[in-house]
Formats: structure tokens, sequence, C-alpha cells
């Protein structure tokens, strides 16, 4: 074994571990401490695969922004310190029956799928090359999409301005009065 | 000319002619990783002398002077005295949350240090997108703030924690905006590309207005990302005793205290690589003699000379300026920074279209 | 305008940020005006500020006769019961009683140095002193008596 595979074994255990060991922790925060480490090897993989830029968008997005989130509203619950009581008996022998069939199918697919060796010379994506076809109209362009989304985004963020503007006008007033 | 590019490369002819090439990389690893724990040693007992001097002559005081001349040897006398320390953990803690906080905080800021370039040259690890990899990799530590103000079980630092963390993330846009508006300029995340790119003098210089408004907001949001005064309410002192390492004592004090200190060196050196060109000695424009001369002084010479100006700038806010109320703080990011920084980039897009710069 | 007070705002922020970073900018640049005393070391040379309030003395001339009449207006001023004054009964020429001090008891232990027998004082028979080192290993040597032993009151005063 090369070097590097061992270290794709060393990062693979990782994630794998820390993702079971979110699912099983009976401690919310700790939980989300474990996921936290799991998104982490995720993004070291991409590192080990030279994938630089998705890497730090990974930590970026997911590391520095969704947990982040999951943590703050953790926070904002009141039980976050207690142990979950254990699941019923139940419950867990129908969840790891889920699980056992989910891997299956999709190790059936898996093996189902021939992996064909592409190019081994390790591509080396400039940031400029993924700006211009972030913004490219022609084939393989992604303009369209990122445009939805920012649309989508844009949506989102008016969304949040109207829920958290102070209403000063009576209906708004009164109508709140009224429901109470 | 001594420069440490020809040192780096001798050592590393060398390795690889007596190492395999896997056991040269290991031994490279380890020689970093020394290297890199030496710097962060020097840097927390420099900077924190440094701050307590500053501090004291501000505000018409001495300030240390007991240990060794001028008291040049106070902070090896307190990390002395932090590591025989106990550490304790507080009943009621989360064990393990609370020990691992301090060493997530820590590693954090050594992975920031890989893509910095310290002279022409020297940096750890020349990535292709280094500025992005520093705002990502940064990006890590509210986590460590959060975990170790959650795990004390402790109100103080549970707000403390809060706090930093509601901050760190808004004042994370107006950073990665001004930063955006030199990447508009370079065209690269690579730092070696925009330390090149300055070539002919600084872009604090070179895109002259647009540049000046986005270095002004560039170092008010780092003073707020590394939780500094004017912006240290999660630990501010009057309110909240210390914050979110209120529980802490002893050496995993000491690893948030310097951690403190090495982030501001990195923003503070990524400020300085940004606007002031990192280590590229100051250039005008076509003035060959002049250029010829400044490069006459080694460049990690001009890099720490530079870095260290940033940061005394940022003691400097911190010893003059008074502590912001929360809606004050989140106001001046909102209302003030985000809009400003985002008219600035566009201007600056415009500037880097229409070749106004220098 | 809205546009235009925010401009404002802006700028007399930025304004009022470097006022106040060119003072402590001064400050830092100046170290003439450092004011911090290196106590033990400089003892010799030290200079105390005229209204540093140390404790509290009662002044006697070279006759040794003080101003002191005895009146007790300090002790009734002072929030702590530091004072307490005893009297005695001297007999003047023309063979009248005349109230005078006998003891001033000062409790240096229990003086919070605020000043308010000196105010109250209607004679200016006792101030405040700029000394400071009072520790001591007994705190028997905390009670002062501040007329000196035989001293008598400054003729004239009343
Ligand atoms: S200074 Fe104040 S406390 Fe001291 S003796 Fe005078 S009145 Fe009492
Ligand atoms: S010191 Fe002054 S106030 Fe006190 S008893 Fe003497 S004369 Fe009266």
């Amino acid at each position: 074994m090369s070097p590097a595979t061992i270290i794709f074994y060393i990062i693979s255990a990782f994630i794998l571990v820390t993702g079971l060991l979110a699912v099983t922790t009976r401690k919310i925060f700790r939980a989300s401490i474990w996921l936290l480490f799991s998104l982490i090897g995720i993004a070291a993989l991409y590192f080990w695969m030279q994938l630089e830029f998705l890497a730090a968008v990974q930590i970026i997005v997911y590391v520095g922004g969704i947990v982040v989130l999951i943590i703050f509203s953790i926070f904002l619950t009141i039980k976050s310190g207690e142990e979950m009581p254990k699941p019923i008996l139940i419950r867990s022998i129908f969840s790891a029956l889920a699980v056992l069939f989910g891997t299956g199918f999709v190790v059936r697919i898996i093996s189902l799928y021939t992996f064909k060796p592409i190019s081994t010379t390790a591509f080396n994506l400039s940031v400029n090359q993924i700006g211009t076809q972030m913004l490219d109209t022609k084939d393989f362009g992604y303009l369209l999409p990122f445009e939805l989304i920012s649309i989508l985004l844009l949506a989102a963020m008016i969304g949040c301005i109207v829920i958290a503007l102070k209403s000063n006008d009576k209906e708004a007033t009164t109508f709140q009065n009224s429901i109470q | 000319m001594f420069s440490l590019e020809s040192l780096t490369t001798l050592v590393q002819d060398w390795l690889n002619k007596t190492f395999p090439p896997t056991w040269a990389l290991l031994i490279e690893f380890v020689i970093v990783g020394i290297l890199a724990i030496a710097l962060f040693a020097a840097l927390g007992l420099v900077l924190v002398i440094m701050e307590r001097k500053v501090a004291a002559w501000i505000q018409i005081r001495l300030g240390p002077n007991r240990v060794g001349p001028l008291g040049i040897l106070q902070s090896t006398a307190d990390t002395i005295k932090l590591i025989m320390k106990e550490g304790l953990t507080p009943d009621g803690a989360d064990k393990f949350l609370f020990n691992l906080a301090p060493f997530i905080v820590m590693i954090v800021s050594m992975l920031i240090l890989a893509p910095i370039g310290f002279a022409k040259g020297f940096h750890i690890w020349d990535i292709n997108i280094g500025v992005l990899y520093v705002s990502a990799i940064s990006s890590v530590s509210v986590i460590g703030i959060l975990m170790a103000g959650w795990a004390s079980n402790n109100k103080y630092s549970l707000l403390g924690a809060m706090r930093s963390g509601a901050q760190m993330v808004s004042y994370e846009l107006s950073v990665g905006l001004s930063v955006l508006s030199i990447i508009v300029l370079t065209g690269s995340l690579n730092i070696n590309d925009i330390v090149l790119s300055q070539q002919n003098g600084w872009w604090l210089f070179k895109a002259h207005i647009p540049a000046i408004i986005s270095f002004v907001i560039f170092i008010i949001a780092i003073t707020a990302e590394t939780n500094r005064a004017p912006f240290d309410l999660s630990e501010a002192e009057s309110e909240l005793t210390a914050g979110f390492h209120t529980e802490y004592s002893g050496m995993k004090f000491a690893l948030f205290f310097l951690s403190e200190y090495i982030n501001i060196f990195i923003v503070c050196a990524i400020g300085a690589t940004l606007f002031l060109g990192g280590w590229m000695p100051f250039h005008i424009g076509n003035w060959e003699s002049f250029n010829h001369i400044m490069d006459y002084i080694p460049s990690f010479i001009w890099f720490f000379g530079k870095t260290f100006f940033m940061i005394f700038l940022i003691m400097w806010f911190r010893w003059t300026f008074p502590r912001l109320r929360v809606d004050q703080l989140l106001n001046l990011e909102w209302k003030y920074l985000l809009p400003i920084s985002m008219v600035n980039l566009i201007v600056m897009t415009l500037v880097a279209i229409k070749g106004w710069h220098f | 305008m809205f546009i235009v007070d925010y401009v404002k705002d802006v700028y007399g922020a930025m304004k009022s940020l470097l006022v106040g970073m060119n003072r402590t900018g001064y400050y830092f640049t100046h170290h003439k005006e450092i004011i911090t005393e290196e106590y033990p070391d400089n003892r010799e040379t030290l200079v105390l500020p005229e209204r540093f309030r140390g404790e509290v003395v009662m002044a006697h001339d070279e006759n040794n006769e003080h101003a002191c009449t005895g009146c007790s207006a300090c002790e009734l001023a002072c929030p702590n019961g530091t004072i307490k004054i005893i009297n005695k009964f001297d007999i003047s020429p023309e063979g009248k009683k005349k109230k005078a001090i006998d003891t001033f008891v000062y409790h240096l232990e229990l003086c919070t140095m605020c000043g308010l027998c000196v105010e109250a004082c209607p004679t200016a028979a006792i101030n405040m002193a700029n000394t400071f080192e009072h520790s001591v290993f007994n705190r028997g040597q905390l009670t002062k008596r501040l007329n000196k032993p035989d001293s008598k009151l400054k003729a004239g005063v009343e």
C-alpha cells in the first residue's frame, strides 16, 4: 500500500467512526460536534484528492455555516445538556434494518457500476477556470442554476426581513391582539 | 544577499538525497511542525509583552518593568507560572468537549499558518486558493469557542460563546468582501501571486480610494473577528468575568490566550499581504534605483515589519476605544460595514475593469 | 436626506475615532507624561501631591502650642468613630475654670481618610498629612495621641 492509500483509509475510517458516533451518542451537543468532525473529514478527503477549492467551500458552507447554525439552535433549546432517553427497542431494530437495506442498496448500485479509470494526471483547477465555468452561458456553464439559487436566497432573505420587521401599523397589531 | 529560500531548498535537496521521498516528506512535516510551534511560542511571548507595553504607554504608565531589562521577560515568567498551574475541570462540565476545545482553537490557528508567505519563497504550503483557505479554516475556530462555552456548564461562558459566535459569523462577511475587493484586482487567490502583483507598489497605494476604504473595513472587521476590544463582548470582563474561557485554568487557558494572539498575527499577516504587499519591499512604480535599494532589506524583515505595524494598529484600537454594546455591534456590521463594503466592491470592480489603478 | 445623513454619520464616526487615536498616540509617543512612581526604588525622591491624604495630624508650633480647643466638632463629624476627645479643665490665671484638650485619641486603623474632621474643625487645628507608610507589627501602635505631651492651646485661639 502506498502512503496515499494509507492516508485515504485513515480519513475514511475517521469519517465513518465520527458519523457513527454522531448518530449513536445520546447527548445532542456532542452529536453536532461529531457531525462537525465527520464533515471536516470529508473536506480532508477533498484535500486528499487535491480539490482544494471544493474542500475550502465544504468547510465554509458546512462547518462555518451549517454546523454553527445547528449549534446555535441547540443552545436555544432548553434541554440541551441532558442525555436523551434510550430509544425504544423496536425503533432501534427498525432503524438498524433500514440502515442495512440502505447499505445493501447502495453497495448493489456501486457494484453494478463499472468504474473506468480516467487519465491519471492530476487535474489542476485554477480559480479562474472555476469562476468562468460558474458564470458561463455555453455548454456545461452554470449561470442559470447560479442565478436561480441567488433568486432563492434573495427570496429567503426578504422573507427573513419581513418576519423580523417591527410592525407599526394598527392593522397588524390589532390582528395580533385578536389572535391572542 | 541572505535569503530564506536558498536555505529551504538546501534542506530539501539534502533530505531528498539521503532519504526515500516519503520519508523525506515526513521529516519535512516534522521540521515544519517544530518550526511552527517554535514560532507560536515566540510570537506569544513577544505579542503579550508588546501588548502590555503598548497598553501601559498609552495609559501613561510604565507597564511591566520588574522581570528582566524593561520587563521584557515578564511574559516568559507568566508562561512558566501558567504551565505549573493545575488545569481544573469543573464539576458538571462535559469533560471530553471541555478538554478538546482549547486544542481545536489552537490547531485551527496552526492550520491557517500554512499558506502565509513569510519571506520570498518561504511558505509552508503554496496552495492555489490561499486566501479562501484561510477564511475557510478560520471559520472553524468559532466552533472551538462555542464548544468551550457550552462544555463549561457556566452561564457566563455560554453567553460569551453565543456572543462571540454571532459576532464572528456576521463580521466574517465584511472581512470576506474587503478581501474580495483586492482579489478582484489580482485575479488570483494564491498568496504568492497576490504578493507578486504588488511588484510596482502596494495595493493600498495603487488602487487608492477604494483600497483605502476596504483597508479600513478590513481592519475593523478583523478586530471584531479576533474578539478584541472594542469588540470584546465575548469576554467582556465587567459583564461576563472572562466569557467563554471563564472556567479554564493553567495550560488550557494559556492555549486560548495564545491562540488569540496567534489569530491576531495571522489576520494581520493576511492584511499585510493583501494591502501592504506581504514580503514585497516598498517599490514605487519604475524608480529602478530606489526599488533596488529597497531590495537590500531582506524580505522577511519587510513581512514582519508590516505585520507588526498592523498588530500595533489593532492594539492602538484596543486601548483607545470603549467597548460596543451588542446592538451597536450588530448595527455597525449590518447597517454600515456591509453596505459600504458591497458598494466598495462594485467600485473596485469598476476600477479593475477600467484599469483606473496604477 | 437619508444618504446625506448616512454619509455624515460615517464621517463623524471616523473623525471622532481619529481624534481618540490622536490623543492615545500622543501619550504613546510622549513617555515624559508617564505618571507611574516606582515606589520602593525612589523612596528618597518621592514627591506626593499636596492634596494626598495619608493621616490626620495636629500642627504644633515651636512653642509646643496647637490650636485645638477641645470642642469635639471633629469627633462628631467623623463617620467612623475614629477620634476620641478627652478634655480636662484648666484653671486660668483669673481663677476661672476653662475647658481644654487633654488627649486627642486618633485610631488610624479606623480612619478612611475622608477629611471630614479637618473640614469640621473651627480653628483649623488638624490637617491631613502626606505620610503613607503606616504598616506596623502591632495594632496598638495605630492608636495615636495627636496633641504632644505638655502642649498648650495657642494664645488668642478661642
Ligand atoms: S479623616 Fe474621616 S475617618 Fe479619618 S478621622 Fe477624620 S473624619 Fe474620621
Ligand atoms: S481638632 Fe478642631 S474640631 Fe477637633 S476638638 Fe480640636 S478644635 Fe475641636
